[in-house]
Parts: C-alpha cells; sequence; structure tokens
C-alpha cells in the first residue's frame, strides 16, 4: 500500500510540475493557453492525438467488450483509425489555415463565422459539451475501476486523484503542455501495456505464448475467436456498423481541434505515416490482444461470472477490468502499480485534451461569441481556467449516475453525438453552396433525432435506432444539411473568397517548414 | 480533400479509399470475419484471427496509397 501512495504521489507531482513549468514559459495569451500558439509539431501531435483518443477504454472498456463477446468490436478501431488519418489528409489542412490566417480559436468558431450564425454557434456549442462532457467523467472513474481492482480501496479514492490531476493541469498547463504532458503521459502508458502483455503472455503461456493462449481458448470456448462472438451480437449489420462508427472519428471536435494547433501545413503530410504504421499497425493491437486472447485463456469467462456475482455487480463491469485483475493476478504487485499508472495517464491524456476543447468552446464560443464580444484575451483565459473545474465536477456527476458498459458509452453516446457536426463540418470546409439555414435545420434535425432514439425504448429495444445511433441521426442530419442548403441562398461571394479561394492560395503559397 | 478533386491522381487516390471501404464492408457481410468453412475459427499463424487480419489488410492499404499519393502527387506537399 505504502509503495502504492508512493508512486501514485511521484507520478502527481510530475505532472503538477510539467503544468507548473507550462504556466511560467506559457506567453498568458488566449491563443497560447488555448491552442498551444500554433506550434506544435510532428512527432508532439502524434502523441499529442494518439493518447488523446487512446483513453482509459483502451485499457478497460473495449477489451472488456472483447473479452465477453468476441472480436469483432475491432471494426470500430479499424474505422477509427481510417477516420483519424481521414481528418489530417481531407479536412485538416484547410482547418489549420483557415484558423491560422483569421486567428480563429475553436472549431466552433470557424464555423459559424463561415455560416455567419450565432444561433449555430449556440447550437454546435451546447451539443458538443452535451456529448464531450460525460465522457470526460468516464475517465477518472474508468481509473477507479482500475484502482479499486488493485488496492482494494474505494473507486471514488482513485477517481477524485484522477480528478485533481485533470484540474492542475489543464487549469494551469494550457494546450501546449497538455500536449508535452501527453508524451509522458504516453511512454508511461504504452510500456505499461506493452509491457504487461509480454509479461504475462511469458509467464502464462510459456509453451507458445499467444498461439498457445489461442489453442486454450479454441478448446474452452471458440465462438470468442470469430465473429459474431459467443452471444452472437456482432452480426454483419453490427460488424458494419461499428466500422462505419469508427470511420466518424474524424469527427471527434477534441481532434479536430488539435489541426488548429499545428505548426504547418508539412505535418499534415507526415501525420497519417504515424496513425497507420504507430496507431493502426502496432498501439491497437495490443489491447485488441489484451481482451480477446490473453485475458480469456487467463481467467475463463465462467469463473469472470462468479467473480461479478459474488462482488454484486454485472459481468459486463467486471469484464471492464479484466485486464487489472489478471495483471495484479500474475505479476508482482510492483508492476500492478505501474500498470494503474499507466491507466491513470491513459485516462488523464484523454480528459485533458477534451477538457481543454470544452473549456475553449465555453470561453470562446459561448461567453465571448455570445454575451461578451469585447472581451480581453485575458478575460476568456481567465474564463476558460476557471470553466474547466466545473466541466470536471459536472462530468464526474454525470458519468457517476452512468452505469452502463464503458465501451459502449463511447460507441453507443459520445461518437454519436460527436458526429452530429460533421455534416455542418465538412460542408463549411469543402462545399461552397452549403448555407447557414441548412447547418442549423441539419444539426437541430440530427441532434433531435439522436436524442429520442435513445431515450424512446419499446419493449427494451429502442425503435429509432437502426444498427448504431449514429447511423440514422446522422443521415437525417445530413438529408436535412443538403436539401435546406440547396433551397435557400448561396453564401456571399465574401465567405466564398474568405473561406475557399483565400485557403487555396495560402495553402499553394506556404512554403510548408 | 478539394485540392485532390482537381487531378487524376487524387481522383484515383479518393477513388481507392472510397473502393478499399466498400471491400472492407463487403468482406464483413459475406462473414469474412466469421467461422471457416468447417464451422471452426480461422486462426492465421496460430494467433490472428479473421478480424485482426482483415483490419490490418485494410489498413496496410491505406498505408501504401497515402504514401504513394501524399509523398509524390499532393500538391500541397
Amino acid at each position: 500500500m505504502t509503495v502504492t501512495i508512493i508512486a501514485l504521489a511521484a507520478f502527481g507531482a510530475v505532472i503538477v510540475l510539467m503544468a507548473a513549468y507550462g504556466y511560467r514559459i506559457s506567453a498568458k495569451t488566449a491563443e497560447d493557453y488555448m491552442l498551444g500558439g500554433r506550434t506544435i509539431g510532428v512527432v508532439v501531435m502524434f502523441f499529442f492525438v494518439l493518447f488523446a483518443i487512446s483513453s482509459a477504454w483502451t485499457f478497460y472498456g473495449f477489451p472488456g467488450l472483447l473479452y465477453t463477446q468476441g472480436p469483432g468490436y475491432v471494426m470500430f478501431i479499424w474505422g477509427s483509425v481510417a477516420g483519424f488519418a481521414g481528418l489530417y489528409m481531407f479536412l485538416g489542412p484547410r482547418l489549420w489555415a483557415l484558423a491560422k490566417i483569421n486567428r480563429f480559436l475553436s472549431p466552433v468558431e470557424v464555423l459559424s463565422e463561415r455560416y455567419e450564425s450565432k444561433a449555430l454557434r449556440l447550437i454546435l456549442s451546447l451539443s458538443i459539451l452535451a456529448f464531450i462532457v460525460p465522457y470526460v467523467g468516464i475517465q477518472p472513474l474508468g481509473v477507479g475501476a482500475g484502482f479499486e481492482a488493485l488496492t482494494g480501496l474505494p473507486a471514488a479514492w482513485g477517481a477524485i486523484y484522477t480528478a485533481i490531476i485533470l484540474i492542475v493541469l489543464v487549469l494551469l498547463g494550457g494546450m501546449r503542455i497538455v500536449a508535452w504532458v501527453n508524451i509522458f503521459l504516453g511512454v508511461v502508458y504504452m510500456t505499461a501495456l506493452l509491457g504487461s502483455l509480454i509479461w504475462v503472455v511469458a509467464r502464462l503461456f510459456p509453451d507458445g505464448g499467444l498461439v498457445q493462449a489461442v489453442d486454450i481458448i479454441r478448446e474452452r470456448t471458440p465462438a470468442l475467436l470469430s465473429a459474431p462472438g459467443p452471444n452472437g451480437q456482432y452480426t454483419s449489420i453490427v460488424l458494419g456498423g461499428a466500422f462505419v462508427v469508427g470511420l466518424l472519428a474524424f469527427s471527434w471536435p477534441h481532434v479536430a481541434i488539435g489541426c488548429m494547433t499545428a505548426r504547418d501545413k508539412s505535418l499534415f503530410k507526415w501525420f497519417p505515416l504515424l496513425i497507420f504504421i504507430f496507431g493502426g499497425l502496432f498501439f491497437y493491437i495490443l489491447p485488441f490482444l489484451w481482451g480477446s486472447v490473453v485475458a480469456p485463456a487467463a481467467l475463463p469467462i465462467e469463473q469472470l461470472t462468479q467473480e461479478a456475482a459474488a462482488n454484486g455487480v454485472p459481468l459486463q463491469m467486471e469484464a471492464d477490468r479484466v485486464v487489472q485483475t489478471v495483471i495484479s493476478r500474475t505479476l508482482p504487485s510492483w508492476f500492478g502499480v505501474y500498470v494503474l499508472l499507466g491507466v491513470i495517464a491513459a485516462a488523464v491524456s484523454t480528459a485533458a485534451v477534451q477538457l481543454m476543447t470544452s473549456s475553449v468552446i465555453v470561453s470562446r464560443d459561448v461567453i465571448q461569441g455570445l454575451f461578451k464580444p469585447q472581451a480581453s484575451d485575458q478575460q476568456i483565459t481567465t474564463w476558460a481556467r476557471w470553466s474547466v473545474v466545473v466541466i470536471v465536477l459536472l462530468s464526474m456527476v454525470v458519468s457517476f449516475f452512468n452505469s452502463g458498459a464503458m465501451a459502449l458509452y463511447l460507441t453507443d453516446v459520445s461518437v454519436p453525438g460527436f458526429a452530429q457536426w460533421a455534416p455542418a463540418l465538412v460542408g463549411a470546409l469543402l462545399w461552397k453552396r452549403a448555407t447557414r439555414q441548412g447547418a442549423i435545420a441539419g444539426t437541430v434535425a440530427g441532434v433531435v433525432y439522436l436524442v429520442l432514439s435513445l431515450l424512446i425504448v419499446v419493449d427494451g429495444n429502442r425503435i429509432l435506432v437502426v444498427g448504431n445511433p449514429v447511423i440514422v441521426s446522422l443521415l437525417v442530419n445530413t438529408i436535412v444539411f443538403i436539401v435546406v442548403s440547396k433551397l435557400t441562398p448561396r453564401p456571399s461571394e465574401a465567405i466564398e473568397m474568405q473561406f475557399y479561394d483565400e485557403v487555396d492560395e495560402y495553402l499553394k503559397a506556404e512554403t510548408g517548414r | 480533400m478539394r485540392e485532390m478533386t482537381r487531378h487524376w491522381a487524387g481522383r484515383i487516390y479518393l477513388l481507392s479509399l472510397l473502393l478499399s471501404i466498400i471491400a472492407f464492408i463487403v468482406f464483413l457481410v459475406v462473414g469474412g470475419a466469421g467461422v471457416g468453412a468447417d464451422g471452426n475459427p480461422i486462426v492465421l499463424f496460430g494467433w490472428m484471427t479473421m478480424p485482426l487480419v482483415g483490419g490490418v489488410v485494410f489498413v496496410l492499404f491505406w498505408l501504401i496509397t497515402y504514401i504513394i499519393y501524399f509523398f509524390f502527387f499532393w500538391p500541397y506537399r
């Protein structure tokens, strides 16, 4: 226990010191606090984004669902890899150039200026905040589950510890330090994930490693090695749906804002290389192997079902921490502590970026954009900082009352919610004919449909959902957006000039260095 | 993306990616991630299940096409 407390204190101290250093060297401007002064290079950006999207979910929710339902859910990952790369290949250069030329500080601001609409600014801000805030809270609560599995202490302690680190980091450091700290957090997380995998495989499956583990599963529960899985959940339609939902990763607001922090356009040429090789072909395969091969071979699902019943929790909740459980029963206790630090790193790295994005939207788009247009740089930075505390507290309260499986909350609620600004975003950057009325009508229609589809349940079924909540809601959103845009007057020539012609010229002229 | 639609290499690149997405969905719909003809799971090299193999092939395709286009044809390179 003493070792755990010392390790947690030292880990927290490193992050707090980095945040304090970041505060000392920062330029104290809104641009510096919110976008890291637009100076993030490709390597920092890669760690920044990779670990912004690799949360406690990667260690808990994702392997937890593979453990109970078989490997089908990995389709979400393959779609996500393409989605993240697509953001940087297709939309990133224009979003970055637009923001840099016009000194925009938030992606919502880009859209509100493109569509010349304060109403849209409010609608987008509220809808993004509504779906991102609960996801922020999942991170500390996810850590709490691992904390409890490792130490036996109440999960709330782990959640409070993580929340405090988060608040200090974002409040003091701003976007640049969040990006830098993500490198430190990423190294801790990756070594914990990879190290634990190698060590557990060597210890439990000495006669063949992963091949031996697969042989054990093949004898015990072969349905865990293919779709649709042991419960028949991952049918062809669901697999395709999970893949499509993954493709929508380009619309995650906390990832999209990363494009605006880039130092120059060469980043957009190199970034996908790292996402494909390091992300798709290496990093995401680690939790896949954990959840679909190593954990089921190490700990039979029948045994975990009994333990869940004994603990009085649903099987999926117990499965969400199966990786931590296997590690704590197989490896020395000191390594279990290191793994917990890795999970905290994963949680903090994601939640910090989500918090930054939320605080930028609250400060720049809601408070300044709608109520205090003459606010100074210092004022909007102060509002952004203090909104961090409110968002963390609010998010934890919301998440505390959500007892669903972690993996499904991401794909069934957060991602469909994030996706509702996608048509307006893509239209703003790529389609000259997109209009304010189309963007407002499409976004409202999509969000309303999504909320209704999540709320209306008949005989235990969400009757408005087909495959995944995002599919019909996004379709409705897109159709309404296109039809209404076509039926309303096209944007002014000044908007076309500012948002398309100038950007094209800038991207051609910019040297990339 | 607007710049990609203005030249042949870009159009071919976009079409390739679109076709790869359709092909991957078809792979899933026809049961590529399911069991083999004998009713047993297909496992490559003794540990790679088909959902993993399919995804790796998909990512490799995107990687190769991206390298060719972005390093030799992208107008803003």
